[in-house]
């Protein structure tokens, strides 16, 4: 009668895990991906990553696809630890497929509830304080509306017409601002492509854990679609004339 | 020994700071809550547009300021159980109970706090206009005014001298009025907004204002208001409004 | 910075300006004096206030006024609020790597000659502030400095106004100063106000909050 609290939801009592204490965190990430970008468009979201996974200074993993298709409608990109990423996926993975089989209803998560689903789980971790040590943008297309989201390690979520993670967030994050801001809904998929690929080369010039092959997502009214690997045309000529600091100081 | 690694704890910090302001002020039958919504870590911005400001009921409104991951998941909480007490009594919950509901949450999160600071503003029970101010760990009083976050020092004593008149002393045989009039509520909103966006770097971009009326009360004062666009569920009880302002973008 | 607390602001009005400050010394929390005045006139129309630390304030307040009597005397002319500024940067700089522990404030009028055969010429409203190793800020509003720096730019920012007269200047600086200062636990206890014009220096002690 006088109830507030529905009954499954009340705080339970129960004994804790007796070894809870003598569990060790995994606390700095190890194999990392660097910076994620993303911009809304005329007809949908694009996001860009390149496909190197680090070990430190080292570039250990050339081909590794920071980009994933999460259901019918999303793709996530993650910076940050890439084993936490793979643990991201699979369960991200099984979760559309537990809603598949289960409900039965021939509903499928938009980007909407996975950016939800996914913030919950990163919030839950960090207040664990054993963390999913990842920045991940979250792009989608449903029902003619676009979806670009952010999440971090923290629980941290924000929206914006641009976002980039990583040395993105300082190099990049300016240029697509500038390109995108205020023309969300004309910029055309080419433009928005061409943006992407002058960041990625810039990030490349100035990123050491960065690499020249990167991968563009496009979401659309026709769905998610991953490209191949692109290689970026590059030319070195402008170092010569850097001249103040560095090796070459005279 | 130079060049010895020192073994090193690295401990992983589970919150962060979002920057922004925000800011409320009670009056006779009405009452303004307000914030920017610049969110912010560090040098870097985040997004231009991230709400703080979030209608609870048609008489009250909740700001959030802080640790955003914390803001977002306890703003969640907050809606979760005044819907369960919707369900169990067929109505909302009074302003002063969701102010000591809001008290029992924060507390229970002593040892491990949401980095968060809250005002509450609405309507009471008695028809008049009221705002909560409560700390992270939830002391809480009703005040007449208050602001909070990033540049909480340049309002708030900006806020004592044009609400309670601090240091002012009335023309002989006159009194200062004990409550506002909203237009005057609204222009030293606005003022306060634009002045801390002119001197902290945290405050800017957008202003959310929500402006609650009390049951009964006519729109007087809300004339010359652009865009004031109306939340509430119906017109017979307490109304709540939205008005948003741009603020500078530097 | 915190020591002994205390604050200052500065003002532009129409042909005129105003500085003022808090009177406490404190020894941390503690109050030690309700008397301890932090502004000092340079000049007829130049004043120059200091806060920080008290034993700096006392030993600049010194120093400044040796340099000024030495200026005075070795270019027979009185010193300008423009040079005064630059000769307190560069008494700061000097202790770069050891500085004194004081934010300076400086107002006054400057004299600004007129053209040949054009009358005599005009007295115009100088403020200035700087950091304590001497990085000048030359502001067109208003100076802030002290404990309650961040406070006073809020109440400022929403209270000052262009081209005030002399008497709403007055009116302006202490809402500012004395607001700013009662939300500031190591500034306060009562205030003092010049307000300088061409013709006279008004100089006031506000009654304020005294806890």
């Amino acid at each position: 009668m006088y109830n507030t609290y529905p009954l499954h939801n009340r705080p339970q009592n129960t004994p804790k895990d007796a070894f809870s204490e003598g569990v060790q965190h995994t606390q700095q990430p190890i194999v990392t991906g660097t910076s994620i970008l993303a911009l809304k468009y005329k007809d949908g979201i694009m996001l860009a990553a390149d496909n190197l996974a680090s070990y430190g200074s080292l570039a250990r993993f050339k081909d590794v696809s920071r980009l994933r298709q999460i259901g019918e409608y999303t793709v996530i990109g993650a910076s940050g630890d890439m084993s936490d990423f793979q643990y991201i996926t699979r369960e991200l993975d099984s979760v559309i497929v537990d809603e598949e089989v289960t409900k039965q209803d021939g509903y499928q998560l938009g980007p909407k509830e996975i950016h939800e689903y996914l913030a919950n789980v990163m919030y839950g971790k960090r207040s664990k304080m054993d963390p999913l040590w990842n920045s991940i943008l979250v792009g989608g297309f449903r029902d003619g509306e676009r979806f670009l989201a952010f999440v971090d390690l923290l629980g941290v979520t924000y929206t914006s017409p641009t976002l980039a993670t990583g040395y993105g967030a300082y190099i990049a994050q300016p240029l697509l601002r500038k390109a995108v801001e205020g023309k969300e809904d004309t910029l055309t998929e080419a433009e928005a492509h061409k943006i992407l690929e002058d960041c990625m080369r810039v990030l490349y010039y100035r990123d050491a854990r960065s690499i020249n092959k990167y991968q563009i997502a496009t979401i659309n009214a026709s769905g998610p679609s991953i490209s191949d690997p692109i290689k970026l045309e590059t030319s070195w000529g402008f170092a010569e004339g850097i001249r103040g600091y560095g090796a070459q100081t005279a | 020994m130079p060049g010895m690694a020192h073994p090193q704890q690295h401990q992983f910090n589970p919150y962060s700071e979002n920057g922004g302001t925000i800011l409320a002020i009670a009056g006779a039958d009405f009452t303004v809550i307000a914030g920017d919504t610049r969110q912010s870590e560090g040098y870097s911005i985040q997004t231009r547009y991230a709400p703080k400001v979030f209608r609870l009921t048609d008489r009250a409104v909740l700001a959030v300021n802080g640790f955003a991951a914390d803001g977002n998941m306890f703003v969640k909480k907050v809606k979760q159980r005044l819907e369960w007490y919707r369900h169990a009594h067929a109505k909302d919950m009074p302003l002063r109970a969701i102010a000591r509901l809001i008290q029992t949450m924060l507390y229970a999160q002593r040892f491990f706090p949401y980095y968060v600071y809250n005002i509450l503003g609405g309507i009471e029970d008695d028809g008049t206009g009221a705002v909560y101010s409560f700390d992270p760990v939830g002391s809480y009083e009703r005040e007449a005014c208050r602001a909070a976050g990033a540049a909480q020092s340049l309002v708030q004593p900006f806020l004592d001298n044009q609400i309670y008149f601090k240091n002012q002393t009335a023309a002989p045989g006159q009194t200062h009025p004990c409550h506002l009039p909203l237009p005057d509520v609204l222009s030293i909103v606005i003022d306060s907004f634009t002045s801390a966006t002119e001197r902290h770097i945290e405050v800017g971009d957008g202003l959310e204002m929500y402006i609650v009326l009390a049951k009964g009360r006519t729109l007087h004062g809300m004339e010359g208001l652009r865009g004031a666009q109306e939340l509430s569920t119906q017109t017979d009880g307490e109304r709540v409004f939205v008005v948003r302002r741009e603020l500078k973008k530097d | 910075m915190q020591y002994n607390g205390g604050s200052i602001v500065a003002m532009v009005g129409k042909d005129c300006v105003a500085i003022a400050s808090d009177l406490r010394l404190g020894s941390q929390a503690l109050t030690v004096a309700t008397n301890f005045e932090k502004i000092f006139p340079v000049q007829d129309r130049l004043y120059l206030g200091l806060t920080g630390l008290a034993s700096d304030v006392a030993t600049l307040r010194e120093r400044f006024r040796f340099l000024t009597n030495a200026y005075t005397m070795k270019e027979s002319r009185a010193i300008t609020p423009s040079a005064f500024a630059h000769l307190v940067s560069s008494t700061l700089y000097e202790r770069r790597f050891g500085p004194y522990f004081i934010e300076p404030v400086i107002a006054g009028l400057e004299f600004h000659p007129a053209p040949e055969g054009e009358g005599k010429g005009t007295w115009r409203p100088y403020i200035a502030g700087a950091d304590l190793i001497g990085c000048l800020n030359f502001a067109k509003d208003f100076i802030v400095a002290g404990t309650a720096a961040d406070k006073l730019f809020g109440v400022a920012e929403g209270l000052w106004e262009p081209d005030m007269e002399a008497e709403d200047l007055f009116e302006t600086i202490s809402q500012t100063l004395m607001n700013a200062v009662d939300r500031d636990a190591y500034s306060g206890w009562g205030a003092v106000v010049h307000v300088i014009t061409k013709d006279k220096v008004v100089t006031r002690t506000l009654k304020s909050r005294m806890d």
